[in-house]
C-alpha cells in the first residue's frame, strides 16, 4: 500500500518498477522474435533500463554527477554495439539472404 | 659340510641357467662339458655328505640356512636335511642323473635343442635335489611343482608336434590335481603342528599318544597320499603317464622311472611315522596300489609302442612300491624304488638305444630279429627282464618278493593281486623281449640298417645293468641269511621323532609262510615268462589269433580299459560344455552385453539426447541463459 | 506525470515486442525512447533527457532503420518449422521474473528509505564536463577509442572489397 502511494508521487520504487519491466519487455523481445533486427532492438530496451535504473539511483542518493557520467559511457558503448551489431547483421543477410535468426543454425548438433 | 652342501642343488641350477642363457652360443660341446659337470661334481658331494651322514649322530645332518618365511605363527627355514633316507636319493637322483647325461649325449646329438634338452633336464635335477633334500614341506612342494614343470617342459620338448605338446599339458593338468591334495595336507599338517618342518612335525606327532583322536591327521595323510598319487602315476591319476613317453626316451628313463615318479613314495617314507599313526590311510594306499599293480599290468600285457609297454610296467611297479609302503613295510617299498630306479632306468635307455638302432621305429610289430645286431643292447635288456620279473637272485627279486609277504600279512586278496600282476609283468616283459630280439625281423628294410649304439649310449646301459645286479644286496631276506640291511640303515630316518612308539614290525609271520610264498611267486613269474616267450618269439601270429578269439577282451585290455575316453565323456565333455555355455549366456550377454555395452548404450543416448539442446540457434540459448538467470535469482532471493 | 511517462516507456516496449512491421516497431522504439527521457526529466537529469535524445533516438534508431531499410524486409518471415516450446518457456519465463521483480519491489526496505530523500538540484552539463575531463579522463579517452576502433571495424565486415 504504501508502495503504491510512494509509485504514483514519484518515488525511487516506481522507477525501479519501470526499469525492471522494460528490461523483461526487452528478453521477451529477443527470447521470442525470430528477426535480427527485432532482436537488436529488444537488446536496446535492455539497455535503456539500465540506463533508468542508473539514473533513478543516482537521484535519490545525493545527485552525485558519478551517475551520468557512467550513463554517458554506456550510450557510448551502445553507440558501438549498434554499428558493429548492425555491420554484421548486413553480413549475415549477404550470407543466408535472411535474417532470420532460426536459420542460422549452422553450429548446431 | 654345511659350507658345501648347498652347493649339490644349486651347481644343476647354474647348470640350466649357462645352458639356457648361453647354450645355442656357445655350442654342443661347451654345452655337454657344463652338463656333465654339473651333474657329477654333486654326485662327488654326495658321495661325501652320505658317509658324512654314517658318522654323524642319530645317521641325520640337519642344515639350516636361513629363514625363508615368516609369517605370524609360520616360520619356515630354508635348510637341507642329509638323512639315511635323503642322502640314498640324492646319490640316486646324482648317480643315474649323471648316466642318463652320458646317453643323452649320444641320443640327442642331431637334435636342433640340444642346449634346451640339458637346460630342461639340468633343471629338473635341481628341483629333484630340492625335493629330497628340503628340510622343510614348502621347500619340498617347490621341488614337487619344480619337477612337474621340468616333467612338462621335457614330455613337451617336442613342442612342435600336436601329440607331444598335448601329452606335456596333460602330464601338468594331472599333476596339478594332486598338489592340491598336497597342498590340503600341508595345511591341515600345519594345522595340526604349528609347524611346517619337517623335523618338528614328526617330532610333535612322536610325542602324541596313540589313543588320541586322529581326525585331522587322518585327512592330511589321505591328502598328502593324493598328492603321491599324481606324482607317482597310481589309480585314477596314472594317465598322464602312458601319454609321458611322447618325448624323449632319456627323458622318460630318468622323469618317469627313476626320480619324479618315485617323490610320492619318498613323500610316504619320509613321513612314515604320520602314515603309521593313521591305519586308514595306510590301508587305502596298499589298496590303491595293489589295484595299480594289477591293472596297470594287464594294460601292459598287448601294447605295441616298445615305450608305452614300459610305461604301464612303471606305473605297476610304481603300485607295488605303494603295496609295499601301504602294508607297514616302509623299507621294503623304498627297497624296490631304489631297484626299479636302476632296471626300469635300464630298460628304457635300452628301447631307447633299440629305437636308435632302427631309426625311430617303436612298433614291436615291426621289430624282430636284433639279438645278433645289437648284442649289447640284448645282454643288458635280458638283465633288467630277469630282475623285473622276479627271477631268483637278482635285485628285483629280493624287493619284490619282500613286499609280496608284507602284503600277504596285511591281506591275502592283496596277495593275489601282487601275484597276478606279476605273473603279468613277468609275460609281458619276456613278449617285449621275443617280439624286439627273437624271430625273424618283420621290416626287413630297417633290421638290415640297425646297427648297435655308441659308446656313450652303451657303456651307461652296461653301468646300469652291474648296479641292478648288485641292488639286491641291500635287501637280503633274513630267510637266506641276510639282515635285509636297508631296513637298519633307514631306521633312523623311518622312525625319527619316534622315541615313544614301538616301531611295530611287520614280519609277524613264519619261515615256512615267507618261504613257501617266496617259491610260489618265483614258479608263477617263471611260468609266465617262459609262456611269453616261448608264443612271441615265432612272431605275432599268436596274437593275432588271440584277438579273434577273445576279440571283446583283447580290444579292452589293448585299448587301455577305455579310460581315457571315459574321462573324455565324463569329465572333459561336460567341462568343455559348461566352458561353452558359460561364455555363449554368461559373458557374452550379461558381462559384454550388461556390465559393458550397456554404460556404453547409456552414455551415447544420453549423448544423444543431450545434444539436442545443442540447435545452433541464438534464441534458444538465449532461453537457457535466462531460465538459469530465474533460477539464480529464486536462490539468491529466497 | 511520472505515470504517464511510465506508461508511454512500457506501452512502446510491449508494442515492439508484438508488432510485425519491422519499421513500424523501429518507431515504437522511439516512442519508448521518448519515455524514458521523460523520466530523466523527472528524475531533475535534463542533461541524460537530452543526450538520450540526441543520441538513442536521434542515431542509433536511425542506424537501425537505415538497415531495416537497406535490408528491405519489412516482415518477419515465416518460422521453418513451428517448436512451441521456445515461446511457451518464454512466456514462463517472463511471467516468472514479473512476479518477482513486483514482489522485489514491493518488499525492498532500502528502496523505501531512499525514496524519502529530497529532490536535488537539477544536473547541469558543466558539472558533467568538469567530472569528464578530471576524474574520469582516462575512461574518457578509452571510450573515444572504442568508438573509434566500432567505426573501423563496422566499415571492416561490411566491405565487399578492398
Amino acid at each position: 500500500m504504501t508502495t503504491l502511494i510512494s509509485i504514483l508521487s514519484g518515488g525511487l520504487q516506481g522507477y525501479i518498477l519501470v526499469a525492471l519491466l522494460l528490461f523483461i519487455t526487452g528478453l521477451a523481445t529477443v527470447l521470442c522474435r525470430r528477426s535480427i533486427l527485432v532482436q537488436f532492438m529488444g537488446v536496446e530496451l535492455m539497455l535503456n533500463a539500465a540506463n533508468v535504473a542508473l539514473v533513478a539511483f543516482a537521484r535519490f542518493r545525493g545527485s552525485d554527477v558519478q551517475g551520468t557520467v557512467f550513463y554517458l559511457f554506456i550510450i557510448a558503448v551502445a553507440a558501438c554495439e549498434a554499428a558493429v551489431g548492425l555491420a554484421l547483421v548486413v553480413g549475415l543477410y549477404r550470407l543466408r539472404q535472411s535474417t532470420d535468426t532460426d536459420r542460422a543454425d549452422a553450429l548446431k548438433q | 659340510m654345511q659350507k658345501v652342501a648347498w652347493l649339490i642343488p644349486i651347481l644343476p641350477l647354474l647348470g640350466a641357467a649357462f645352458h639356457g642363457l648361453l647354450g645355442r652360443r656357445l655350442g654342443k660341446g661347451a654345452v655337454t662339458a657344463v652338463a656333465l659337470a654339473c651333474l657329477i661334481v654333486p654326485l662327488i658331494l654326495a658321495g661325501f655328505a652320505f658317509s658324512a651322514v654314517l658318522d654323524a649322530p642319530g645317521r641325520r645332518l640337519d642344515l639350516p640356512y636361513f629363514e625363508w618365511m615368516a609369517a605370524g605363527p609360520m616360520h619356515v627355514p630354508f635348510g637341507l636335511v642329509f638323512d639315511s633316507l635323503s642322502s640314498v636319493m640324492a646319490l640316486v637322483v646324482t648317480g643315474i642323473g649323471t648316466l642318463i647325461h652320458l646317453y643323452s649325449v649320444g641320443y640327442m646329438w642331431e637334435e636342433e635343442g640340444y642346449a634346451r634338452y640339458f637346460c630342461y633336464l639340468n633343471l629338473f635335477v635341481f628341483f629333484m635335489l630340492l625335493l629330497v633334500l628340503g628340510s622343510s614341506l614348502p621347500l619340498l612342494f617347490v621341488g614337487w611343482e619344480g619337477v612337474g614343470l621340468c616333467s612338462y617342459l621335457l614330455i613337451g620338448y617336442y613342442f612342435d608336434t600336436e601329440v607331444a605338446a598335448a601329452a606335456g599339458l596333460k602330464a601338468f593338468l594331472f599333476n596339478r590335481v594332486g598338489d592340491l591334495g598336497m597342498t590340503m595336507g600341508m595345511m591341515a599338517l600345519f594345522a595340526s603342528f604349528g609347524t611346517l618342518t619337517v623335523g618338528e612335525i614328526l617330532t610333535r606327532a612322536g610325542q602324541l599318544s596313540p589313543e588320541a583322536g586322529f581326525g585331522v591327521l587322518t585327512f592330511a595323510t589321505l591328502m598328502m597320499f593324493v598328492g603321491a598319487t599324481g606324482k607317482s602315476a597310481q589309480i585314477p591319476l596314472y594317465l598322464w603317464l602312458p601319454d609321458a613317453m611322447a618325448g624323449p626316451t632319456p627323458v622318460s628313463a630318468l622323469i618317469h622311472a627313476a626320480t619324479m615318479v618315485t617323490a610320492g613314495i619318498y613323500l610316504i617314507c619320509r613321513l612314515s611315522p604320520l602314515f603309521l599313526l593313521t591305519p586308514i590311510t595306510l590301508t587305502a594306499v596298499a589298496w590303491v596300489g595293489g589295484s595299480t599293480a594289477l591293472f596297470a599290468a594287464a594294460i601292459g600285457l598287448f601294447q605295441r609302442d616298445i615305450k608305452k609297454v614300459l610305461a604301464y610296467s612303471t606305473v605297476s611297479q610304481l603300485g607295488y612300491m605303494f603295496l609295499g609302503l601301504g602294508s607297514a613295510g616302509f623299507a621294503a617299498g623304498f627297497l624296490h624304488l631304489f631297484t626299479h630306479a636302476w632296471f626300469k632306468a635300464l630298460l628304457f635307455l635300452g628301447a631307447g638305444s633299440v629305437i636308435h638302432g632302427m631309426h625311430h621305429q617303436q612298433d614291436l610289430f615291426r621289430m624282430g630279429g636284433l639279438r645278433s645286431k645289437m648284442p649289447i643292447t640284448f645282454w643288458t635288456m635280458l638283465v633288467a627282464t630277469l630282475c623285473i620279473m622276479g627271477f631268483p637272485g637278482t635285485s628285483g627279486f629280493f624287493s619284490k618278493d619282500e613286499i609280496l609277504y608284507l602284503a600277504f600279512q596285511k591281506s591275502p586278496a592283496l596277495y593275489a593281486m601282487g601275484l597276478l600282476g606279476a605273473a603279468c609283468t613277468a609275460f609281458y616283459m619276456w613278449r617285449l623281449m621275443a617280439l624286439a630280439f627273437w624271430g625273424e625281423p618283420r621290416d626287413r628294410h630297417a633290421f638290415d640298417h640297425a646297427q648297435e649304439s655308441p659308446a656313450t649310449m652303451t657303456a651307461p646301459l652296461v653301468i646300469l645293468a652291474i648296479g641292478a645286479l648288485l641292488a639286491g644286496l641291500l635287501g637280503l631276506p633274513r630267510i637266506w641269511g641276510g639282515s635285509f640291511a636297508i631296513e637298519g640303515w633307514l631306521e633312523p630316518a623311518l622312525t625319527f621323532g619316534r622315541s615313544g612308539l614301538v616301531v611295530p614290525n611287520p614280519e609277524h609271520g613264519s619261515a615256512a609262510l615267507a618261504w613257501s610264498l617266496m617259491a610260489l611267486s618265483t614258479t608263477v613269474a617263471l611260468a609266465a615268462g617262459f609262456l611269453g616267450w616261448n608264443v612271441y618269439r615265432r612272431g605275432t601270429a599268436a596274437e593275432e589269433a588271440f584277438s579273434s578269439r577273445f576279440p571283446v577282451l583283447y580290444r579292452v585290455l589293448s585299448n587301455k580299459f577305455y579310460v581315457d575316453e571315459a574321462v573324455e565323456a565324463l569329465i572333459l565333455g561336460p567341462a568343455r560344455w559348461g566352458g561353452h555355455f558359460l561364455w555363449k549366456a554368461f559373458d557374452v550377454v550379461i558381462i559384454d552385453g550388461i556390465g559393458v555395452n550397456l554404460p556404453g548404450a547409456f552414455t551415447r543416448v544420453g549423448g544423444d539426447l543431450a545434444a539436442q539442446a545443442q540447435t545452433g540457434r541464438v534464441r534458444n540459448y538465449a532461453l537457457g541463459m535466462a531460465i538459469g538467470a530465474v533460477l539464480l535469482l529464486w536462490i539468491f532471493l529466497k | 506525470m511520472f505515470l504517464c511517462f511510465a506508461l508511454i516507456t512500457l506501452i512502446g516496449a510491449v508494442a515492439l515486442t508484438f508488432q510485425r512491421n519491422l519499421v513500424v516497431a523501429g518507431l515504437c522504439l522511439v516512442l519508448s525512447f521518448m519515455g524514458v527521457a521523460g523520466l530523466f526529466l523527472l528524475l531533475a537529469n535534463p542533461v541524460a533527457a537530452a543526450l538520450q535524445i540526441i543520441v538513442y533516438s536521434g542515431a542509433i534508431v536511425v542506424l537501425l532503420l537505415f538497415v531495416i531499410m537497406l535490408l528491405n524486409e519489412h516482415q518477419e518471415e515465416p518460422a521453418i518449422r513451428a517448436r512451441p516450446i521456445q515461446r511457451w518457456l518464454s512466456v514462463l519465463v517472463t511471467l516468472v521474473l514479473t512476479a518477482g521483480v513486483a514482489r522485489l519491489v514491493a518488499g525492498s526496505g532500502l528502496l523505501r528509505r531512499l525514496s524519502a530523500n529530497p529532490p536535488p538540484a537539477a544536473q547541469n552539463l558543466g558539472n558533467l564536463g568538469n567530472a569528464l575531463f578530471s576524474d574520469h579522463l582516462l575512461a574518457f579517452e578509452v571510450v573515444g577509442l572504442l568508438l573509434l576502433a566500432a567505426m573501423v571495424g563496422a566499415v571492416a565486415i561490411v566491405k565487399r572489397d578492398l
